[in-house]
């Protein structure tokens, strides 16, 4: 007779275990995975429903976002790619605003050389469209890196 | 007789324990939560269906989940592992977010929050930028208009403005889609 209990005792742990694992994925969720919002030209990367904010990306400065993501090896690979790309598109972007803004400067002076103000304009929109490709290429990989992070979660 | 009665109290608990946890799970787990049933062939062990519904989990992700990324200023939302693109959209270009994120009401509504935005962000901004150039040509054609330099600042802020409501609109879009993602079966 105890065997039977004990039998029945264990079935009903099998049983009934199935939801409460899918309960403990739902929670690791709602609680860890990350989603990136914008705020006054900042980028910030925030965790769970409440969005508690994890990380802060904004100008020139960033944040380790492997050491973030670092579970989930895609999610880390991906981070290497932002920050890769980050924070020399930065740079490169903020060389080309402050090289228009000499073109511009330069277009302003009477006596001269048309080449200079010319050239610098070439230079700035080289610039500014390299560095925007590369900043672009950031944030594509973090949003990939954010992705395959939640995706792990539930593993 | 004292073991049975001690067994018989531990098998009605860990029942009650088992069910009230299992209910627990279904009333917290969301509308769009799906529990996996449980197989019809008895001989099936309970262990590896939980391995399965982890497995099958995972698949919904790298199969369903949607993500966006940004190309030249316009916004692709792409599904799945594979990167399949399943919507673009951009100044004044609708996404059909909504549709794609119908089954999750969270998610409904941060996208209608997003069309909102996105949609009055694109129109002041680009309305603001009209206004600056206009104001730029009439300054640079040495203008003494007093006006010049009211479209100028008129149209920066409300460029500034358009530009903070279309930011304001990836967030809901981040949202959105991490709703989505949230609530698909798992």
């Amino acid at each position: 007779m105890s065997r039977l209990l004990l039998a029945l005792c264990v079935g009903a742990h099998l049983t009934f275990g199935g939801p409460a694992v899918l309960t403990a994925q739902d929670g690791s969720y709602d609680e860890n995975a990350l989603r990136i919002e914008g705020q006054s030209g900042d980028l910030r990367i925030v965790r769970g429903v409440q969005g508690t904010l994890v990380a802060r990306i904004s100008g020139f400065r960033t944040t380790d976002v492997a050491k973030l993501v670092a579970p989930s090896e895609h999610a880390m690979a991906e981070a290497k790619i932002f920050s890769r790309d980050y924070l020399p598109g930065s740079w490169i972007a903020g060389l080309g605003i402050a090289t228009l803004g000499a073109a511009i400067g330069a277009s302003r002076i009477d006596d001269v050389n048309r080449l200079i103000p010319a050239g610098l304009t070439v230079s700035a929109a080289a610039l500014l469209i390299y560095g925007g490709g590369r900043l672009e290429n950031a944030y594509n990989a973090l949003a990939r890196s954010v992705w395959w992070y939640n995706r792990d979660l539930k593993k | 007789m004292t073991l049975r009665v001690f067994l018989a109290l531990m098998a009605g608990a860990s029942i009650l324990n088992s069910a009230l946890t299992s209910a627990d799970a279904q009333s917290t787990a969301g509308e769009n939560t799906r529990v996996v049933p449980a197989p019809a062939a008895s001989n099936v062990p309970n262990v590896p269906e939980q391995v399965t519904a982890t497995t099958d989990s995972a698949r919904s992700y790298d199969a369903r989940a949607l993500r966006f990324e940004s190309s030249l200023g316009n916004v692709r939302i792409i599904r799945g592992a594979d990167g399949q693109l399943v919507g673009t959209g951009g100044w004044f270009r609708d996404t059909e977010l909504e549709k794609l994120v119908a089954t999750s009401p969270n998610a409904l509504a941060q996208a209608r929050l997003y069309e909102k935005n996105n949609f009055r962000g694109s129109l002041v901004g680009t309305l603001g930028a009209i206004t600056s150039v206009v104001g730029l040509v009439l300054t640079t054609n040495s203008s003494n208009s007093a006006a010049s330099p009211a479209l100028i600042i008129g149209g920066v802020g409300a460029m500034v403005w358009g530009v903070q409501h279309v930011n304001m609109s990836y967030s809901a879009l981040s949202r959105a889609l991490w709703w989505y993602n949230r609530d698909l079966s798992r």
